[in-house]
C-alpha cells in the first residue's frame, strides 16, 4: 500500500500559508459606478475563465465581438489547464491581490461562500447605475448567483436537466409518449426492461440509480416538491413527505430489477462511459435517461442517428404541476474583490450575460441552454429540435438549483447521496429514521462550517 | 639554547591560543558542515517545520480559506471526538450535538486496512520472497516478475483493478463464473470493496519482496547445517532459524506498513470514484473507502473546512505516532539483531 504524500500535505500548507498572508488585501479602489459608465479611457481587465480545449476555442471565438464593441477596453484572457481546481486557484488569488477582475466559473456550489466572505462583489451598485435587472434571466437564474440578498454573479449560459427518451424502443413496447407522471415512469421502465436468459439486464428501462449519469436522489425529490431546508434554515428531510415519497418510489424500481441485477448493469454501463461513444442511451441499453442538455451534442457527435425525444422529467402523480420543473445551473461571471478596473469589468460581465451574439455563438459552439429569453428565440441558434424541451426547464419559474447555497458550501448535499446508496441495498430499516440521520449528518456538516469568532 | 628558538609558533601559542586556534577550525569545520546542509536545512523549515507549525495553529481555528483564521480553541477537537462545549454561530452548544458524522467510520475502515492489509503484505512478501530465494535458474526473471508491479504508477493500477474486479465485464468475474461460483460485485460492494484493495496491494508487493530477499539471503548458511544435523524439519529451519533472522525486517515492513496505512489514499480515491462514476467524497460504495486521509483531504480542499482538517491532521500524526512507538517498545521482545543488541 502507499500513503498520502506528504508533498499533498506540504502544498497544503504551504497554500495556506499563501492565502494567510494575502487575506485582507486587494480591495477596490475604483470610481463609483455612476460616475465611469461614460468614461471611454482605454484600459485592461484581466478574466479568468475554466474552459479547456476545445470548448475554449468557442469562447476565445465568440468573446472576440466584445473588442468590436468596446474598443477601448482590451481583455487579457487566462485560461487553466484544470476545470477541476480553478476556483481553489482562484479563491488563492483573490486572497493574494493577485485575483483578475472578472472570473467566470463553474461552480455555482461556492456561489453562497463567496457572497458571504466577500471575495466575490455585490453587483447591485453597478447594476442600479446602469439600470441592468435580473428580470432579463428566468427566475431560476437567482437560485445559483445570489445569496443572502448579494447578487454576486450572472448567468453565461446554463445547464437543464429533463428526460432522455429512445423513440424506437418506446415504439416497440407500445408505448406512445414520454412519462408524464412518477407511476407512469414506473410502468414504462418496466415495459422497456429486457432481460438476458440468465436473468440479467439486457436493457434498462430507467436506472434509478445514484450517479446514474447525472441521476441524484435530489433530483427525484423534486417530483415531489420536496425542500432542503425549512423556514429557519434547518434541515427537513425527514419531515418533508416528499422525500421519503421520492426514496421510496426509487427503492421499489430497485427492489423490482433486483438489487444486485441494477447494479452490475451500472457497473458495466455506468461511470466512465457517461462521456463517450459507448454511453448505455447513445447505444440503445437505456430507453429513459436522465440527463442534461449537453448529451444533445454527444448524441450528434457520436450517434447521429439515434431516434431519441427529449421532455421534461415526470413530476409526483397528485402533483402534476411541477411537471416542466427541473434542476438548472451553469457556468457564472463575477468580479471578485480587488478588482482594478470595475467599470470596464461590468461591461465585460453584461457582455458575456446578455449579449446575444455572444451567447448564441457561445450555445451553438458548447451545446448549452442560452440564458437570456433573446438569445433563445434568435434564428442563428443552430441548436436540434430536441433542445427545445431544456430552454423550457430553464424557463419553468419553478425550476431551481439543486442543492441549495449556503455559506458553508454545497458539499452537504453528498451526505445524502451517501445515504441513498445505503438505501437502495437495503441497509436501512426505518427510511425516516433515516432521513433524520441525513439532517443530523447536514446540521453537523454545516455547523463545523459555521463556528463563530 | 633558548627556549622556545627554533619551534615552529604553533607550539609556542599559550594555552589559551591554541583554544582559540582549535575552536576556530572546529567551527570552520562546522561552517562547512552547516553549508553543506543549508539546502536540506532551509528545506526542512519552508516545507516542513513553519507548515507544521502553522497548521497546529490552524487546528486551533475556524479557517475557511476563504477569510482569515480566528481562533476557536479546542473547538475543533471537540467537534472531532463530540467531547465538551463548542461556538456554533455565537451559540455555546453541547459539543455531542454537533460531532463529525463520519470521524469513526473513517477511523473503522482505516484500522482495518492496517488490521487486515499490513499482515497480510509481510505474510505475502516472506512467503514469496522464500519461494523466490530456492530457484537455480532463471531467478532473475522471476525477481523481475514479481518487482515489476511495484513499478506501475498507482493510478494506473488502480484502474486496471476496477476493470478485471468489473462484476459483468473483468475478466476475473467471468472466470468465477464459469467455474460455477457466484463472485462478488468487488468496488460496488462495501464488503468486497476494502479486500480487493488489499489484493491491490498485494499485487504491488514487490518493494517488500527485494527487503525480504535480502534479509534471507543474509541468513549465514552455516545455520541451515548446523540445524540440519540436529535433524530440523522445514518447520523448524523456518521456525528457529529463518524467522528469527528475519525480524528486523518483518519489524520495518510493519512499521512502513502501518504508517502507510494511517494515510491511506491514492487506491481508495481512485476506485471509488471510478466505480461510482462521480466524485466520490464520501468513500463510495456506502462509505466503505471512507478513510481517514481521503476524509481530511475532502473537509480541507471540498468543504474548505481547512481548520478542522488541520486538527484531524494533527490527531492522525499522534495516532501514527503512538503505534510507531508502541510497535518500536515491542520489538524489543521480539527482533533478533544478528550482530548483536541495537
Amino acid at each position: 500500500m502507499r500513503r498520502l504524500p506528504l508533498i499533498l500535505l506540504l502544498i497544503a500548507a504551504l497554500a495556506v500559508l499563501a492565502l494567510s498572508t494575502g487575506c485582507g488585501g486587494g480591495t477596490s479602489s475604483s470610481p463609483t459606478p455612476s460616475a465611469a459608465a461614460t468614461d471611454k479611457t482605454p484600459v485592461t481587465i484581466t478574466v479568468w475563465h475554466p474552459w479547456t480545449n476545445p470548448e475554449k476555442q468557442v469562447f476565445l471565438s465568440a468573446v472576440k465581438g466584445f473588442h468590436a464593441q468596446y474598443p477601448w477596453i482590451t481583455v487579457k484572457i487566462v485560461g487553466f489547464p484544470q476545470s477541476d481546481t480553478f476556483d481553489q486557484q482562484l479563491i488563492k488569488a483573490i486572497n493574494t491581490g493577485n485575483g483578475p477582475d472578472v472570473a467566470i466559473s463553474f461552480g455555482p456550489d461556492y456561489v453562497g461562500q463567496y457572497a458571504a466572505s466577500g471575495l466575490w462583489q455585490d453587483l447591485k451598485p453597478y447594476m442600479q447605475a446602469s439600470s441592468f435587472s435580473m428580470s432579463q434571466f428566468p427566475a431560476a437564474a437567482l437560485s445559483y448567483t445570489s445569496f443572502q440578498g448579494k447578487q454576486v454573479a450572472l448567468p453565461v449560459l446554463t445547464d437543464a436537466y429533463g428526460l432522455y427518451y429512445n423513440k424506437d424502443l418506446l415504439a416497440k413496447a407500445g408505448i406512445a409518449g414520454p412519462p408524464k407522471t412518477m407511476s407512469e415512469l414506473t410502468a414504462d421502465a418496466k415495459k422497456l426492461t429486457v432481460k438476458n436468459p440468465d436473468g440479467t439486464i439486457k436493457i434498462a428501462g430507467f436506472v434509478p440509480l445514484n450517479s446514474w449519469e447525472e441521476l441524484g436522489p435530489a433530483d427525484l425529490s423534486r417530483s415531489w416538491g420536496a425542500t432542503w431546508f425549512d423556514a429557519q434554515g434547518q434541515p427537513h428531510l425527514a419531515t418533508d413527505p416528499g422525500w421519503s415519497a421520492a426514496l421510496t418510489w426509487q427503492k421499489q424500481l430497485v427492489d423490482w430489477y433486483g438489487y444486485d441485477n441494477i447494479t452490475k448493469f451500472f457497473a458495466t454501463y455506468g461511470g466512465p462511459s457517461e462521456w463517450d461513444a459507448s454511453n448505455a442511451f447513445q447505444t440503445g441499453k437505456v430507453a429513459l435517461l436522465f440527463d442534461g442538455e449537453w448529451r444533445t451534442a454527444f448524441i450528434k457527435r457520436y450517434t447521429p442517428k439515434l431516434n431519441y425525444g427529449t421532455a421534461a422529467f415526470p413530476a409526483a402523480d397528485d402533483q402534476p404541476a411541477l411537471y416542466g420543473v427541473g434542476r438548472v445551473g451553469g457556468t457564472i461571471v463575477g468580479m471578485p474583490k480587488g478588482c482594478s478596473q470595475p467599470q470596464a469589468a461590468w461591461q465585460f460581465m453584461q457582455y458575456v450575460a446578455t449579449d446575444t451574439d455572444f451567447l448564441v455563438s457561445l450555445a451553438n459552439g458548447l451545446g448549452n441552454v442560452p440564458t437570456t429569453q433573446a438569445a433563445a428565440q434568435s434564428p442563428s441558434l443552430s441548436l436540434p429540435p430536441q433542445f427545445k424541451a431544456f430552454v423550457g426547464v430553464w424557463n419553468n419559474p419553478k425550476s431551481n438549483y439543486s442543492p441549495p447555497l449556503t455559506a458553508s458550501g454545497a458539499g452537504y448535499a453528498s451526505l445524502l447521496n451517501a445515504f441513498d446508496e445505503q438505501w437502495v441495498a437495503g441497509k436501512v430499516p426505518d427510511l425516516n429514521a433515516g432521513l433524520a440521520k441525513v439532517d443530523k449528518q447536514i446540521s453537523d456538516q454545516l455547523a463545523i462550517g459555521s463556528q463563530a469568532p | 639554547m633558548p627556549s622556545g628558538a627554533g619551534v615552529p609558533h604553533i607550539l609556542r601559542r599559550t594555552p589559551e591560543e591554541r583554544r582559540r586556534a582549535r575552536r576556530r577550525k572546529s567551527l570552520r569545520k562546522y561552517g562547512l558542515v552547516l553549508l553543506c546542509l543549508s539546502p536540506w536545512i532551509v528545506g526542512f523549515i519552508v516545507f516542513a517545520a513553519v507548515p507544521m507549525a502553522l497548521s497546529l495553529y490552524w487546528s486551533f481555528t475556524h479557517y475557511d480559506m476563504l477569510s482569515s483564521p480566528h481562533w476557536v480553541g479546542l473547538d475543533n477537537y471537540k467537534y472531532m471526538l463530540g467531547l465538551g462545549h463548542l461556538k456554533i454561530n455565537g451559540i455555546k452548544v453541547a459539543a455531542a450535538s454537533h460531532h463529525d458524522p463520519f470521524f469513526w467510520a473513517t477511523v473503522r475502515n482505516t484500522l482495518w486496512i492496517i488490521v487486515v492489509g499490513v499482515p497480510l503484505r509481510v505474510l505475502f512478501a516472506l512467503v514469496t520472497a522464500m519461494v523466490l530465494t530456492r530457484p537455480k535458474r532463471g531467478v532473475n526473471l522471476y525477481r523481475t516478475f514479481f518487482f515489476m508491479p511495484y513499478m506501475a504508477p498507482i493510478v494506473g493500477a488502480t484502474l486496471v483493478f476496477v476493470y478485471l474486479l468489473n462484476p459483468t465485464t473483468g475478466p476475473v468475474n467471468i472466470i468465477l463464473t464459469k467455474i460455477g461460483l457466484h463472485p462478488p460485485l468487488w468496488f460496488y460492494d462495501p464488503t468486497w470493496s476494502k479486500p480487493a484493495l488489499v489484493m491491490l496491494g498485494l499485487w504491488g508487493i514487490g518493494d517488500a519482496i527485494v527487503i525480504y530477499m535480502a534479509g534471507l539471503l543474509n541468513v549465514p548458511r552455516e545455520l541451515y547445517e548446523a540445524i540440519a544435523i540436529e535433524g530440523a524439519n522445514a518447520w523448524q529451519r523456518f521456525r528457529n532459524v529463518t524467522l528469527p533472522l528475519v525480524t528486523p525486517v518483518i519489524f520495518f515492513t510493519l512499521v512502513m506498513g502501518i504508517i502507510a496505512g494511517f494515510q491511506y489514499f491514492d487506491q481508495a480515491y481512485i476506485a471509488g470514484n471510478t466505480a461510482s462514476g462521480q466524485n466520490s467524497e464520501l468513500g463510495s460504495p456506502q462509505n466503505s473507502l471512507l478513510f481517514y486521509g481521503l476524509w481530511l483531504y475532502q473537509q480541507a480542499f471540498r468543504f474548505f473546512h481547512m481548520g478542522y482538517a488541520a486538527a484531524l491532521a494533527w490527531v492522525l500524526f499522534a495516532a501514527t505516532m503512538a503505534a510507531t512507538v508502541a510497535l518500536l517498545l515491542t520489538s524489543r521482545r521480539w527482533v533478533y539483531y544478528g550482530g548483536g543488541e541495537r
